[in-house]
């Protein structure tokens, strides 16, 4: 309960007009701060809904397949460099962001994460990693500016940081190789 | 049993709900930025050029209404841009020189729009305009001095532009054609010379086939 009371203050927080504009005004800060904190938010808010809705989630989540691929679809959608514009753009596509990266990222990733068992979880990190890896290589890469709200300068340092949380991310998998039977 | 189904039965909900979101959101897995999203918007939607007054590198005043009857061939640019600006610009230079000559003047104008008005004054754009081999007559250069419909074209044509710190703007860019009546209809990469050059030629010959 208290998590979840967490939660809806840095939801709220997170909607406050001023608070959207300095984390959209910045290509890095929308993807990187804002969108992963709205993800937050999202597990934030599982151990309420679980408590609420026990049934629902063993029954269409019983071995966490389902909740993982849910995780990774809304993820890689969100890195459509459309998506950003049109967050911008549009209130409609904002408020969908705001509904779809805690409800249909979050929860679903915190409550499916134990449920998987260890080579699944592999594969989440190395798809991840994957994924990060062809942003970063799409937005240092490309010659024109892929969103039209931002300048080129921010689109490389974007694929900058997405290089690196690839690699963190790539990192940490090499690691649980090697320390899996401690787990 | 029964669990597992269920599993199954979620996973293939998930995957199609995904597929739909990917689907609705890039029109068909065709437009992946907002600038494709918009230079397909722009063809169908065919806003009309507004009426705005220019002025142009020979210091002359007149309104977009003076092209009426000739296609009109728009870039956006400002002059003391250093990147995508002058390959623009070549570019167009480019597109110029493929069009049969007895089209350019009667039929098609060139005119590269400034959106700087106040550092690209009629002298600035009169320097820059020789860089290209453009005439001044039937490639013009030219600023929109007031601001409001400056605005209002950049807003129609979906040009966005936004300012950097250091004086510099960063912007979309394409080739534009706009119809003798004033309408636009095409917005074309301006990376791709030949296409741009072959699209408008065969529109010139239609009309031009036309006329007879």
């Amino acid at each position: 309960m208290k998590q979840a009371i967490y939660g809806f203050v840095i939801y709220i927080f997170m909607m406050l007009p001023p608070v959207i504009v300095i984390s959209e005004s910045n290509m890095v800060i929308h993807m990187h701060m804002q969108m992963p904190l709205l993800i937050v938010i999202g597990m934030l808010f599982t151990p309420l809904l679980k408590q609420k809705f026990p049934r629902f989630f063993e029954k269409w989540n019983a071995n966490g397949i389902p909740g993982i691929i849910l995780f990774l679809i809304i993820l890689s959608y969100w890195m459509i460099p459309r998506m950003m514009d049109e967050a911008i753009a549009s209130p409609f596509v904002e408020a969908w962001k705001f509904i779809s990266l805690p409800f249909l990222a979050g929860v679903p990733l915190r409550e499916s994460w134990r449920k998987l068992t260890p080579f699944v979880k592999k594969i989440v990190y190395v798809f991840i990693a994957v994924l990060f890896g062809l942003m970063a290589w799409l937005y240092i890469a490309a010659p024109v500016q892929l969103c039209n709200n931002y300048l080129i300068s921010q689109q490389k340092a974007l694929g900058w940081t997405f290089l690196f949380m690839g690699l963190c991310l790539f990192i940490y998998f090499i690691h649980t190789l090697f320390i899996e039977d401690y787990e | 049993m029964k669990k597992i189904s269920y599993n199954l039965l979620s996973i293939i909900i998930i995957l199609v709900f995904g597929f739909l979101i990917f689907f609705v959101s890039t029109d068909g897995f065709q437009a992946f930025t907002a600038e494709t999203a918009r230079t397909k918007e722009l063809i169908e939607k065919k806003p009309q050029f507004p009426n705005v007054t220019l002025e142009d590198s020979k210091e002359r005043e007149y309104s977009f209404s003076e092209f009426s009857g000739k296609y009109v061939f728009v870039t956006f640019i400002y002059t003391a841009c250093t990147d995508v600006c002058p390959e623009l610009e070549l570019n167009m230079a480019q597109v110029y020189e493929r069009i049969p000559e007895q089209y350019i003047g009667e039929d098609i104008v060139f005119l590269s729009i400034s959106f700087d008005p106040e550092r690209d004054t009629p002298e600035t754009l009169e320097k820059y305009r020789s860089y290209f081999n453009s005439d001044g007559e039937t490639w013009r250069m030219a600023r929109i001095p007031d601001e409001s419909e400056l605005k209002n074209l950049l807003d129609e044509f979906g040009v966005v532009v936004i300012p950097d710190d250091s004086g510099n703007f960063t912007h979309n860019s394409a080739f534009y054609l706009v119809d003798p009546q004033g309408t636009l209809v095409e917005v074309m990469d301006y990376k791709k010379i030949e296409e741009a050059a072959n699209k408008v030629t065969a529109i010139l010959e239609k009309k031009a086939g036309e006329k007879e």
